[in-house]
């Protein structure tokens, strides 16, 4: 709302401008006459009727005529601008005493129809898959029916016909089903979830600005509306109930914890005491929560407080200190989400995939409840998507061969979350194929990945599945086998600051582990200092830091440079050489040795000093400067200046790449 | 102020001009005065302390801490080929909002000082002069001249935007 609006004002107050500075209206009709044009768009889009009316009337002053006279086209014009000017404000002041036919244009109210639906939606999916699992559930039954019929009341009363029609008849199919007068057959289940797909692109139609929404076509609620009515047709014959649990690939989320669904429930009931609240306010709290963190932090070292050692200076210290945490714990609190709905999607498209390929799988979860930041839920949505898909496509096998093999026909994938240590792990496993060693092996080979070295353990080889252009799958579908993807899902969980493991066991299945930090917004960091920068290092990263012998660092033919550390050899990196910056000294013995370890390999990054360890805030350093390679973000600290965070992943990738082409 | 008849491209050229007047800050750069649009500035601060990024090209000359928000300076001297010159007091950043696309952007511009806010009327703007071949001024909206001084009017979107974009996607991937 807020920027068309400001952007309507601001077209206004142009056209009042251009009428009342300089020269004759006569001269500039054809100006002002564009002027109009673009605002007339712009209302109208915007749904604001009054102000359409006006400024058409005024477009009509401006019509070309033979005796125009043009001190009156002015005063009608001048006329018009207040009527724009008031139409405006009585926009702004009393939207929600508008006539009902307005009350349909009004964005706020549309918003929250939106956001309603999509919470109905949700669980209407789970239910409905629920259902196709237990056909006789009527606490499934009556939960879908309930949430149709919600917003079927609803798009009613916004006048938006095409969805209120098709719950309707929808809903009144679900009567009859809980009525015991139409049993719920797949074919049932099928057209009940095409419903809320159509509600789905109806409620992204709806979420578009009001400028770009007649580009989005929206599917025709007639066939749908068709199928509905056959189903009720049919309904009286088939309600001898036949057995739907046959179905071919099914999928349901079973919640393996009893307990946990019951837990729910019942939290479900409290819900009356909830706020809704717009999520980019959440951030901004979080936000500035973390610089009052960091500022109260700032106050508590100050040396010229440390020489007033006064009692009661200490003791209002602590509690301020004691406060900022726990608001800081709260204000992130506030922005963590359960797992749970992300977990959902999975079950839904765990079904449909199935039931492509021609499978049969189930999906079951554990630790739904899990809670993680719900930034850090929309980041990981599609890489997660992508692994489900995997383990549908290429491990999970079909019946056949799941039988041959002495497993039962419907395959199992396991989707768990749990806390451990400040991070969030999400194990993907199935119990399908596995992964094959050689046929990795045999792959790479092809594809020219092993020219520097055959890896040895089974998970270096299993890591070659994220190698860019990998692909075991001997076709390619629809929906995986096309070689990108595993190194785009690697990519995105390392920028999350997440790693994943990969465990299989041959014809037994493969578990696929994600390990991420609970929040994207604070870090625990190294502050270190080249010549008169200041980068912070990301404290999960560091393996140990260390001032380096006249022996420790080597040269490799005066090109390249490693350290002995333990045994190991590790490439050595300078971050002045690599950042272009002037050091304190260029000499190893004067630095300090920082030892990185990514992807289970490490590496030495050699800077002047370390000031020390601090929590920070990441923020983005803007459009124009996000992809630095090397850089991660930028973080405020403690003097007040900008430091700038390492991508430690960047800063390495690029070394080997150069290092490689040397 | 009546019916005077005026050639097609004399009144483009007076349109061009109400389209331009309004409010400006004039700021100097070396010998030259430059002026944007008073819309454009968000504020005016002293030359504080600037944390550089690497990989960034010259005029870039890193990031700022703006009440809490990071955001990019650059320094109009360096982007116009000027010779680089040690900041004084005088030296300001101000930080302007660069529409991009649809969005709109915080960024600090170093300038060597700051002049006035000015009113310029449509009498006073011109087209930019044509300098013939081999001289184009794609970031110079027009010219203004106020008491025989001339104020070159800067758009500032597109100094900012376009090519310094595939400047520094350059630069990543060389």
């Amino acid at each position: 709302m807020g920027p068309e609006r400001s952007e309507l004002e601001r077209l206004i107050e142009s056209v009042a401008l251009e009428l009342v500075v300089g020269s004759a209206v006569s001269e500039r009709a054809d100006r002002i006459g564009e002027m109009l044009s673009a605002l007339a768009d712009q209302a109208r889009g915007a749904g604001f009727s009054s102000l359409t009316e006006a400024v058409e009337e005024m477009q009509g002053a401006l019509q070309p005529s033979e005796t125009q006279d043009w001190d009156e086209v002015e005063r009608k014009l001048k006329d018009g601008i207040a009527r724009l000017r008031q139409a405006l404000e009585e926009s702004e002041a009393a939207p929600k005493t508008a006539s009902p036919n307005q009350l349909a244009e009004d964005p706020e109210l549309i918003a929250d129809f939106v956001l309603e639906s999509q919470e109905h939606l949700v669980s209407i999916e789970s239910q409905l898959l629920i259902l196709e699992q237990d056909p006789g559930n009527a606490e499934a039954i009556h939960s879908v029916f309930r949430s149709f019929h919600t917003i079927k009341g609803l798009a009613g009363f916004l006048e938006l016909t095409e969805i209120r029609d098709v719950a309707h008849e929808l809903e009144t199919v679900l009567d009859l089903a809980r009525g015991g007068q139409l049993a719920i057959t797949p074919a049932v289940i099928d057209v009940a979830l095409a419903c809320a797909d159509f509600l789905k692109q109806w409620l992204e139609r709806l979420q578009a600005p009001s400028v770009e929404r007649h580009l989005i076509a929206v599917p025709p609620s007639a066939p749908l509306i068709e199928q509905i009515l056959r189903l009720r047709s049919n309904g009286s014959d088939t309600a001898q109930a036949p057995e739907a649990s046959a179905v071919n690939g099914t999928a349901a989320p079973v919640e393996v914890r009893e307990q946990a669904e019951a837990e729910r429930r019942r939290a479900r009931t409290g819900e009356a005491r909830m706020v809704k609240v717009d999520t980019g306010k959440l951030d901004l709290l979080v936000d500035m929560v973390g610089e009052m963190v960091i500022a109260q932090s700032l106050v508590r070292h100050d040396p010229d407080l440390a020489q007033l050692r006064t009692p009661r200076l200490l003791r209002n210290l602590a509690q301020l200190s004691r406060t900022t945490t726990e608001l800081q714990k709260t204000a992130m609190s506030m922005r963590m989400v359960p797992v749970g709905q992300l977990f959902q999607k999975m079950a839904r498209l765990t079904r449909d995939l199935a039931r492509k390929s021609g499978k049969q799988a189930q999906l079951e979860t554990i630790g739904e409840e899990t809670e993680l930041d719900r930034n850090l839920v929309e980041e990981i949505a599609d890489p997660l998507m992508h692994m489900v898909r995997n383990s549908v496509d290429h491990g999970i096998e079909p019946p056949e061969e799941r039988i041959a093999a002495g497993k039962p026909p419907v395959g199992r994938i396991l989707l768990k979350a749990s806390h451990q240590a400040g991070h969030i792990v999400i194990e993907l496993s199935d119990d399908g194929r596995g992964l094959n060693k050689q046929k990795i092996l045999a792959k790479a080979r092809e594809k020219g990945l092993l020219d520097n070295g055959v890896p040895e353990t089974d998970s270096e080889i299993y890591n070659l599945i994220f190698q860019p252009g990998f692909s075991t799958a001997d076709r390619v579908t629809d929906v995986s086998g096309r070689g990108v993807g595993m190194d785009v899902v690697r990519k995105q969980i390392q920028k999350l600051r997440g790693r994943i493991d990969i465990r299989s066991q041959e014809g037994q299945g493969a578990t696929f582990s994600f390990k991420l930090p609970l929040t994207l917004a604070i870090i625990d960091g190294l502050v270190v200092r080249v010549g008169k920068e200041r980068y912070i290092v990301p404290l999960y990263s560091v393996r140990e830091v260390l001032r380096p012998g006249p022996d420790t660092i080597s040269t490799v033919e005066n090109r390249a440079e490693m350290a002995l550390i333990r045994d190991h050899l590790l490439p050595v990196i300078r971050l002045y050489e690599r950042f272009g910056v002037e050091p304190l000294s260029k000499d190893p013995c004067q630095c300090v040795l920082i030892i990185i370890e990514i992807n289970g390999k490490g590496f030495g990054l050699l800077v002047d000093e370390l000031s020390g360890k601090q929590e920070v805030v990441i923020k983005s350093l803007g459009e124009t400067m996000k992809d630095i390679p090397g850089i991660a973000g930028g973080a405020i600290l403690g003097d007040g200046r900008v430091g700038l965070v390492l991508d430690v992943v960047g800063i390495v990738g690029n070394h080997w790449e150069v290092a490689a082409n040397a | 102020m009546a019916a005077v008849s005026v050639s097609p491209a004399e009144t483009r050229q007076a349109s061009k001009a109400e389209s331009l007047a309004g409010k400006y800050l004039t700021f100097s750069l070396g010998r030259e005065e430059f002026a944007i649009q008073v819309l454009k500035v968000r504020e005016i601060m002293g030359v504080e302390e600037i944390t550089a990024v690497p990989q960034t090209p010259p005029y870039v000359k890193g990031v700022i801490n703006l009440r809490g928000k990071v955001i990019p300076v650059v320094d109009l001297r360096l982007k116009f080929k000027l010779p680089e010159l040690e900041y004084t007091q005088r030296t300001c950043i101000i930080v302007v909002q660069i529409s991009m696309g649809t969005t709109v952007l915080p960024m600090g511009i170093i300038v060597d000082s700051v002049s006035e806010v000015l009113t310029l009327a449509p009498a006073d703007i011109e087209n930019t002069p044509d300098f013939g071949a081999g001289v184009t001024l794609p970031y110079v909206m027009g010219m203004a001249k106020i008491k025989g001084k001339v104020k070159i009017l800067l758009d500032i979107d597109h100094v900012m935007t376009a090519q310094d974009l595939e400047g520094l996607e350059e630069i990543f991937n060389a």
